[in-house]
């Protein structure tokens, strides 16, 4: 019943995402103990939609499993952990997923596939993006999408040729949408943590003004190069498609030319001319490389872009703050 | 029985008597292969005749039994399926059946079994209970026996009317023969019905009647005629009264059995008899036959043995021939005429050469027919395997040895015979002895021949057994008898001759690492070792006689391939005496890394072997560079053991089909020449080791980093790849963990695995002067570790004392300021020394990694725009615009600046940054002003 509460019809925009702490702190928990390095860990979230927010109340892990046990069935396993969490009366319905990130890296094609899946059948589907590194130097990184309503008709057309991209005049910038999330708790918990942020001591605030930033840029650095690579290779591939056309284009033209004037001149000794073959299969027109891949590219290098931007501004700030403390003091 | 036919009317006598003219022809052509065997024989002949009808008869009736059982189990299918079969029999059987005509029992089945199908066919229940195949069967059969028996209609309609006497008066017929009185009577009684159909009666009846006709007439030879004949009317009845048996329940068998039974007991015993009998018969011919077969194969044999007419003549000689030359010469070009055809026994002609020289030699015939003989000998000792690919026995292959011995002997014995290739056949003199001998025939061949036989057995014996060392232990005798017809061709022989001979020696020599001259050369000699020891080593060294061989060949030769080879040899035995300039230098005047490969492949193998060689032996010499070069070819292709000759890789037979399996087979070098492939490839990957591991250590943030060997890197992934790493077990392991150690600059761990019990035993112990060469090592591991730590860690330094790097490489200290020195003078370490702390002050002018990682993002990011430019061009359509800027510069201007300070690093390095950035901003405005200029260009 509720479940259409705010989405009768798609029409109204999900406005706000509010996410239980206990949400929040599964994820954590899940990461620090199954993902590593750049592992990625993934689950379910689980709520329900209120008016026009979406309320995320509770989640469960997806088990690791190696490739090799083939008799497990992940969607079985939902249906039971659903079923099991409908028992003791928690919110049951399924709203999206989540899934780690390694230095923000997740807008691959994986991503775009089942999150395109997840909303398709549930319209409200999020994905909440989860950054265990930036999180582990401090602040809390969480971020929510959901794919635009544009990249859900180009994934439900599944033409990823340039013509139709082009077509649906999208770009890297319009392919996710970040929902904001606001993480709420009941107020005794507000409570407690109230409590609890006045016991605490006031020992390692020293922290603040850690750079800590080699590491963490060289890595984003890696990472952004290596998408860059992709993106070279990519326009590459497109490059010598586009060079391909061309050239076959001027080749059909040239071929026409000739039948024309051969029919001309056939004309004119009063034969009859000759017939009309398929140019399509004389020329067959080359296969065009999926597009799909070099947006996805450019939105992770945009993300990147983003992340290394807003590290470094972090860092300059600090920078400066040091050198007037030093200043000051000396 | 001629009284039974007297009596018939004319026709059928006539009938019967043109039948009985007309037989034999038929069977003639119809048996031909069996008539023409035993053309002699008239008894057999007619036995021939008669069981061929009966085989073909038999046949019919078995079909026809197992027709009947079919239609018993009502098993439509087989019944089709036997129809056709019996079809097609009775085709078979047509020339019989025209002159016999259509058998009784023949109709009678077609009749029952149309009216069998019929009966089926109207039961319509019944059909409905078979199954379908039976049903599909049925109908066809019910179709195909119909338009079948249209032919056979009024054969059918007479059984049809009168089944009892049809069955009857074949019977009767049968029987009736047998006994003439019987058949009288019968005749009276079937008259009657006969009357109407008559004609067709006849006809039938002639031929069973020629049959018996015939039958008897043989049998009268036998004096059996009584029983025999009615033998053969009980084997029809018994197949008639089979096949009504099984019926079950037909009109005639009454009439059948009632006849049966006056013989009853009698038959069966008779029958076997007679079967018996014929059977026998059978035997005989078939034994007959075989031997005739085998009497033409034994004179095929004779044929084919009889060649070489000596076979009968083991004695040469008639007695009291007088033995001169001209008839020992007769003989012998007897015996080489039979030489190479076809079925000649090659042993025996051995036999008789041997032979032959051993009369010449008793009838003291002189040395020149001798030695003819004996080329002979050997020439056909060679020619015994037919198949290049196979081997000598070794009896043979000693034999051959004794031969040219003995030969060699008597040459030298004799300086008066002069003996070539050239020496015409009619110009020899093998008799006049106060003349020079002059005999046809090249010993340097035969010794060549030799020597590549000898090559054969060792690379078809198995290097790992006992025969391998006894086989080895005849190259002394090969080589003995190459220095003897060494020096018989330096005194007689022409220059070429010579060379092909010293190629022969140099080939024997090279590859042998020579201890006694080593030992001299050491000081050892003469002190501890026995009289024996100190004799043998009054040898010339094996240096001087190469040296020797060699400028002779250089100076001399004219075929190109005998030079290339001696001088690969030479250069070889150079490198294997650790004489690395000489060997290097003879190697670089060759010039023949340019065209070696359009030498023949076993030239091409040696000079692998000797490239190989050669880096082995810079290597001792602590030339890693020169080492790693010359070892870079045949370790990159990962091939080293075909290219150097030293088995066979595994490939799918696309590659490679069966005949160049075999050519290569025959290049293989055999196994005591072989060059330990695990020593090559460890010093290989040790050189790799010491020149990569600096080098990756001083190019770490490089770009456009280059491998100097790709297979080193190809270990160190293996390695890494390895998901739990235990102590290394392997060479190849031990040279990762190696150099794993150096990338650290851990000389201490890197020496302990590269220079342990395992790898002493494994490579290490293999060289000559071992110790050498581990000292040599340890120096180098030493030296490159310093390098190493020193690109590894100098940005973790302000300075470093070079006392201290010293102490941790225990190296002196010199030596390390002499590699620092080299370091910074080649701009691979951005310090300096200061001399009077004796430390090394570093200057910090590399990038650091975050840096580096900058710059090349940066790079990286202008590709993309390149890249994307084009795109762009395309679009607009401007074909050509961005070839234009290409030349105009842009990037690669930006290159060049890059690489630039590359080169010259150190301080400008960080210039060559700044302005690096500069390029790249001009870059992009020039970038926008293209764009805009293209944008107006098309809009024109």
């Amino acid at each position: 019943g509720d479940r259409l509460n705010g989405f009768e019809n798609g029409k109204t925009q999900l406005l706000c995402l509010c996410v239980r702490l206990q949400v929040v702190l599964k994820i954590i928990k899940h990461y620090q103990e199954e993902g590593q390095g750049s592992e990625v860990v993934q689950g379910v979230l689980l709520g329900l939609v209120v008016e026009d927010r979406l309320e995320i109340t509770n989640c469960f892990p997806f088990p690791q499993h190696t490739e090799d046990d083939v008799d497990f069935d992940e969607v079985q396993y939902q249906m039971e952990m659903m079923r099991s969490l409908r028992h003791v009366n928690i919110d049951h319905l399924h709203v999206g997923w989540y899934q780690s990130t390694y230095y923000g890296s997740f807008v691959s094609r994986a991503l775009l596939d089942s999150q395109f899946s997840y909303q398709h059948a549930i319209e409200e589907s999020v994905v909440l993006i989860y950054d265990p590194i930036k999180t582990a130097q401090g602040s809390l990184c969480l971020k929510a999408y959901r794919l635009t309503p544009k990249l859900m008709e180009i994934c439900k057309e599944k033409d990823f040729s340039p013509e139709a991209l082009k077509k649906a005049c999208i770009g890297y910038e319009h392919m996710l949408e970040e929902v904001p999330i606001v993480i709420k708790n009941s107020h005794l918990i507000n409570v407690l943590l109230l409590d609890l942020q006045e016991k605490s001591t006031v020992a390692d605030k020293h922290e603040l003004l850690n750079l800590s930033s080699s590491n963490h840029l060289e890595k984003s650095l890696q990472l952004l190069m290596d998408r860059v690579d992709g993106m070279s290779q990519e326009i590459v591939k497109y490059n010598t498609y586009c060079r391909n056309l061309t050239k076959q284009q001027q080749q059909k033209q040239q071929y026409l030319q000739r039948r024309q004037q051969e029919n001309t001149q056939r004309q004119s000794r009063g034969e009859p001319p000759l017939p009309e073959e398929d140019i399509n299969k004389m020329f067959k027109p080359p296969q065009a490389p999926p597009r799909m891949d070099t947006l996805l590219i450019a939105g992770q290098v945009n993300n990147y872009c983003q992340n290394i931007k807003a590290f470094t501004s972090q860092n300059l700030g600090k920078l400066f703050m040091a050198e007037a403390l030093q200043g000051h003091s000396s | 029985m001629s009284r039974f036919f007297a009596t018939g009317s004319d026709s059928e006598s006539e009938e019967s008597s043109s039948a009985d003219e007309i037989t034999p022809k038929a069977t003639g052509t119809t048996f031909s292969k069996q008539a023409l065997l035993l053309s002699d024989d008239e008894e057999d002949t007619k036995r021939v005749v008669r069981s061929a009808k009966d085989k073909r008869f038999e046949e019919l009736t078995n079909i026809i039994k197992t027709i009947r059982n079919a239609m018993k189990i009502r098993d439509m299918s087989k019944c089709l399926e036997e129809f056709e079969q019996l079809y097609r029999a009775f085709l078979k059987s047509k020339t019989i059946v025209d002159k016999e005509g259509v058998p009784q029992f023949y109709i009678r089945l077609l009749a029952d079994l149309e009216d069998y199908l019929n009966q089926l066919w109207e039961d319509k229940e019944g059909k409905k209970k078979m199954n379908k195949n039976n049903a599909k069967a049925l109908s066809t059969l019910r179709q195909k026996i119909r338009k079948y028996n249209k032919d056979f209609e009024t054969e059918i309609v007479s059984y049809k009317e009168n089944p009892e006497q049809s069955a009857e008066e074949e019977e009767k017929d049968d029987i009736g023969s047998a006994s003439s009185s019987k058949s009288d009577d019968d005749e009276d009684v079937t008259a009657k019905s006969l009357m109407k159909k008559k004609p067709q009666e006849e006809e039938k009846k002639a031929p069973e009647a020629s049959k018996f006709l015939k039958g008897a007439a043989d049998e009268e030879s036998e004096s059996e005629e009584d029983e025999e004949s009615e033998d053969w009317g009980s084997d029809s009845v018994d197949s008639g009264g089979e096949s009504e048996d099984n019926e079950g329940a037909a009109a005639s068998l009454a009439v059948v059995f009632l006849k049966k039974a006056q013989d009853g007991d009698k038959q069966p015993e008779r029958k076997k008899d007679d079967r018996r009998k014929r059977h026998k018969k059978m035997e005989q011919v078939d034994e007959e036959a075989d031997e005739e077969g085998e009497g033409e194969e034994g004179g095929w044999e004779k044929v084919k043995g009889g060649v070489p007419l000596v076979k009968e003549k083991p004695k040469m000689f008639a007695k009291g021939t007088e033995i001169n030359n001209a008839v020992v010469i007769k003989k012998l070009n007897e015996i080489l005429q039979a030489r190479g055809k076809k079925g000649t026994d090659r042993s025996a002609q051995i036999e008789l050469f041997h032979a032959l020289a051993g009369i010449s030699n008793e009838n003291n015939l002189g040395e020149g027919i001798l030695v003819k003989i004996k080329f002979n000998i050997i020439a056909s000792l060679y020619d015994y395997n037919t198949n290049l690919a196979a081997f000598m026995k070794a009896e043979m292959w000693k034999k051959c040895l004794e031969c040219i011995d003995e030969l060699l002997d008597i040459l030298f014995e004799n300086s008066n015979i002069f003996i070539g290739e050239n020496i015409a056949e009619d110009s020899e003199n093998l008799a006049i002895s106060d003349q020079p001998f002059r005999v046809r025939g090249c010993i340097l061949t035969l010794v060549e021949r030799m020597d590549e036989e000898f090559t054969k057995i060792m690379q078809n014996t198995d290097p790992h057994s006992q025969e391998y060392v006894d086989n080895l232990k005849d190259e002394g005798r090969v080589c003995g008898i190459i220095d003897r017809l060494l020096q018989y061709l330096e005194s007689k022989g022409s220059t070429e001759e010579v060379c092909r001979v010293y190629l022969r020696r140099i080939m024997h020599t090279y590859y042998k690492f020579d201890y006694k001259a080593h030992r001299r050369s050491l000081g050892l000699q003469g002190e501890t070792k026995s009289e024996q020891d100190q004799e043998e080593s009054e040898g010339e060294d094996s240096a001087i006689i190469m040296d020797r061989l060699c400028k002779f060949i250089y100076a001399k030769d004219r075929t190109d391939r005998i030079r290339t080879c001696a001088i690969l040899c030479h250069i070889y035995h150079h490198a294997l005496h650790s004489r690395w300039y000489q060997a290097r230098d003879l190697m670089l005047m060759s010039h023949l890394q340019d065209n070696i490969q359009h030498a023949d492949p076993p030239v091409q193998i040696l000079y692998n072997r000797t490239m190989v060689q050669l880096g082995i032996c810079a290597f001792r010499q602590g030339m890693i560079k020169d080492a790693h070069n010359a070892l870079l070819d045949i370790q990159s292709s990962g091939r080293a053991k075909e290219l150097l000759g030293q088995g066979l890789l595994m490939r799918n037979m696309q590659e490679r089909n069966a005949e160049q399996e075999k050519i290569e087979k025959r290049r293989q070098v055999p196994f005591h020449m072989h060059i330990n492939l695990e020593l090559l490839e460890c010093v290989y990957l040790v050189s790799a080791m010491l020149l990569e591991i600096p080098y990756m250590a001083a190019h770490e943030f490089d770009a456009r980093r280059r491998m100097i060997s790709k297979q080193f890197h190809h270990q160190l992934r293996v390695g890494e790849r390895q998901p739990l790493l235990g102590p290394p077990e392997s060479m190849r392991e031990h040279v990762v963990a190696a150099s794993k150690a150096m990338k650290m600059g851990d000389w201490r761990t890197c020496h302990s695995f590269i220079i342990n019990e395992k790898m002493n035993s494994k490579v290490w112990d293999l060289f000559p002067e071992t110790q050498r060469v581990r000292e040599m090592l340890v120096r180098k591991i030493q030296e490159e570790s310093l390098r190493t730590y020193l690109f590894t860690y100098s940005s973790v330094y302000d300075s470093i004392s070079m006392a201290t790097l010293s102490e941790m490489f225990e190296l002196e200290l010199p030596t390390v300021h002499s590699i620092i020195s080299k370091m910074i003078i080649n701009e691979e370490l951005m310090a300096s020394l200061d001399q009077p702390t004796q430390t090394v002050v570093m200057h910090r002018t590399e990038p650091t990694s975050l840096q580096n990682m900058t710059l090349q993002l940066a790079e990286k990011l202008g590709g993309l725009v390149e890249n994307n430019e084009r795109v762009f061009d395309l679009k607009q359509g401007v074909y050509g615009g961005y070839f234009n800027r290409d030349q105009k510069g842009g990037y690669q201007q930006k290159q060049n600046y890059q690489r630039a300070p590359d080169q010259r690093g150190g301080y400008q390095q960080k210039q060559g940054y700044q302005r690096d950035q500069k390029g790249g901003y001009q870059q992009r405005q020039n970038y926008q002003r293209g764009g805009y200029r293209n944008q107006n260009q098309s809009s024109y």
